[in-house]
């Protein structure tokens, strides 16, 4: 009896461990295999924030189209949760394998700048993308979009649908999220200036919480009967506040906007709880993150404008931020929605 | 809240703790006190449109809440919910979208997944000897790892709207009442009256006081205690439908995130004794409607986001702090 119970004891720990194991394996096959960067080609890493997500994987598949055209070798990946420590490790890491070009969304900017140095005093060479690290060594940051650009474009889209004028409110995710509170900003001082008659009241904080912002969208509607505008500004919000409006029956009276990838919107903007998302090109951001790794480990200078793929003939640089700016923010409503795959 | 002291009377013929507790009536005093005051601060929150969501969000918190208080009741804990919240919602969810599965499949399906997570738990704990907070955080990741490689890096889009029966819409009430929240009363009610006039429900009490005198006494404790996991993942499996069917069309990684500890909160305020040994279900629901109630109210009030946080932790606080004094009252001559 004894012995059957520890037999059963040792089994119940060695499956344990076997699952534990063949779970570190799996993930570590995802990981760059042969990436010593010993062979001619230039290798371009990039680290998400976080891996898993279509935003990131949309960017990933834009590298790796860029990478075939360019003829060099594209890395990434990226924790599984978004957790500043695990992906610093990740970025160590590429650091040791000796990559020429290491691109990072850091998840906290701040403690990704010693390492961004550690890695330049290596002789790799430094970027963030999507999210920049101010106080860094990088030589450029890869923009998405300006600020003022999603901010007004989300404004905008809101209140022609809301007639320039009422109530809306808006549901953010992390209330910490740099890049979220500074569209805010834009919005409400935008919203003060342009549409004088319009009026922000109230913005909530979700996390990365599908039904969270569902919830506090639904609340929104109830303590405001006078809303008839809500912006999700996350692509976990956008798709929440969409459906909280179809849930509460008031598709064409509250209108909703926010930054969703196209998919998860493509419902929402047909049956239309959502009259637009706004976005950047995401593959074409993943195109120009790979790019600018090339040129950065070629030792190459950015123009002005430059010239990078038939879908981006003009990138602007703007030297006195050291800014690559991706373009205009991306309006996809239900006419074009169809046609992006992420 | 320390009423409850007086109540057990060994004079009695049968020992049960009366139907409902003292803590009980606090919780309901509490819940309809906020209530009152939010309907008196923000007139909409009184309204069918505002408590039908409410109940919608507390139904699955609720549901996997009952179990949860079998397990606590037996001094255990499940803190790999979360997991397998996330792993029952996206099988179910790819199932949808791919063999476009009827209601009943899908439901099938996710409890059937829940229950064989459960038992997994339920096994190594009974059976291993493990501790259960060990075993079901080991267990959390594994389920988180295996829910990731379901989802492939991909979100799952265009979830049909199969589970909407289950949902915030209008196709999820019959007479007002979300059918969600109904469910959830009727398990939640069985729960109740297995926990008090049962022989199985009064083992468990047994086997959370004091588990070696509960096996002297006779208590077959090992499969006892697996069960309380098994039903929890079932109930788990469930909860999944009504998140999927409350949320959008699109599932992402974030499903099941944290709902451990939103469960475990529900339980605990709810009055079920961390140590175990005590609790029941009535509380545990309403722990979950007054967590729900701060979290809307707050939104509803126009105040900061955070502040839910913060008064869910005081409620937490105050709640553990009641019961540890109660354990320290009873334990003196």
């Amino acid at each position: 009896m004894n012995t059957a119970r520890q037999a059963l004891t040792l089994g119940a720990i060695a499956l344990t461990t076997i699952m534990a194991l063949s779970g570190c394996t799996s993930r570590n096959d995802a990981a760059p295999s042969g990436a010593s960067a010993s062979g001619d080609k230039i290798t371009v890493a990039f680290v998400p924030k976080l891996q898993g997500i279509p935003y990131f994987e949309a960017m990933n598949a834009g590298g790796k189209a860029a990478a075939d055209e360019l003829g060099i070798e594209w890395l990434y990946q990226g924790p599984t949760t978004a957790d500043a420590a695990a992906q610093a490790d990740i970025v160590r890491s590429f650091i040791q394998q000796g990559v020429d070009a290491l691109i990072v969304a850091p998840n906290d900017p701040d403690s990704m700048a010693p390492l961004l140095k550690e890695a330049a005093d290596k002789g790799i060479k430094v970027a963030p993308a999507d999210t920049d690290a101010p106080n860094s060594v990088r030589e450029v940051f890869v923009n998405q979009a300006s600020v003022e650009g999603i901010g007004e474009a989300l404004t905008d889209s809101l209140l022609t649908a809301m007639g320039g004028k009422g109530d809306y409110a808006i549901v953010s995710c992390g209330e910490t999220a740099a890049n979220l509170n500074a569209w805010i900003d834009v919005q409400k001082k935008y919203t003060a200036s342009k549409y004088p008659d319009a009026n922000i009241v109230s913005v909530v904080y979700a996390g990365e919480d599908q039904a969270a912002a569902t919830s506090m969208a639904t609340d929104l509607m109830n303590a405001n009967p006078n809303l008839t505008g809500l912006v999700g500004e996350c692509t976990s919000s956008a798709p929440g506040v969409a459906q909280a409006v179809k849930d509460a029956g008031k598709i064409g009276t509250v209108f909703t906007t926010g930054l969703g990838t196209p998919m998860s919107m493509a419902p929402y903007l047909k049956d239309g709880s959502s009259i637009a998302s706004i976005l950047w090109n995401v593959q074409n951001l993943g195109y120009l993150t790979a790019w600018t790794g090339q040129q950065l480990a070629e030792g190459k200078t950015f123009a002005a404008t430059n010239n990078v793929s038939s879908d981006l003939p003009s990138v602007e640089f703007d030297s006195a931020s050291k800014t690559l700016l991706l373009g205009p923010a991306l309006v996809i409503t239900k006419d074009n929605v169809d046609t992006f795959s992420y | 809240m320390t009423t409850e002291t007086t109540t057990v009377r060994p004079t009695a013929r049968r020992i049960l703790p009366p139907p409902v507790t003292g803590q009980e009536f606090v919780l309901t005093g509490v819940i309809v006190a906020l209530w009152v005051l939010l309907g008196v601060f923000t007139p909409a929150f009184l309204t069918p449109g505002s408590i039908q969501p409410l109940l919608v969000s507390v139904a699955p918190i609720a549901l996997i809440g009952v179990g949860m208080t079998f397990i606590i009741i037996t001094a255990g804990i499940d803190v790999s919910v979360g997991g397998a919240i996330m792993l029952c919602a996206v099988i179910t969810a790819k199932m949808m979208v791919t063999a476009n599965l009827p209601l009943p499949l899908a439901v099938g399906l996710s409890i059937a997944a829940g229950l064989l997570l459960g038992l997994v738990n339920g096994v190594l704990i009974a059976y291993g000897r493990v501790h259960a907070i060990i075993i079901t955080f080991g267990t959390a990741n594994l389920f988180q790892f295996f829910a990731l490689r379901v989802f492939g890096s991909e979100t799952v889009n265009g979830i049909p709207g199969t589970l909407d029966v289950f949902g915030r819409g209008e196709a999820g009430r019959t007479l007002g009442v979300p059918h969600s929240f109904a469910i959830m009363i009727v398990i939640a009610a069985i729960a109740w009256w297995y926990l008090r006039h049962t022989t199985g429900g009064r083992h468990l009490f047994a086997i959370g006081g004091n588990a070696n005198a509960a096996r002297l006494a006779g208590i077959r404790v090992q499969p006892r205690v697996m069960v309380a996991y098994a039903v929890t993942g079932a109930l788990v499996g469930l909860a999944a439908c009504f998140f999927i069917a409350a949320g959008t069309s699109t599932l992402d990684q974030a499903v099941g995130s944290g709902r451990e500890l939103a469960v475990i909160a529900a339980v605990v305020i709810g009055g079920t004794s961390i140590l175990g040994g005590r609790g029941s279900v009535i509380g545990t629901v309403l722990g979950a409607i007054l967590v729900q109630t701060v979290t809307s109210g707050v939104t509803q009030l126009g105040w900061p986001s955070q502040l839910a946080t913060l008064f869910v932790g005081v409620f937490i606080i105050i709640a553990v702090g009641t019961d540890l004094l109660r354990q320290r009252v009873r334990a003196q001559p």
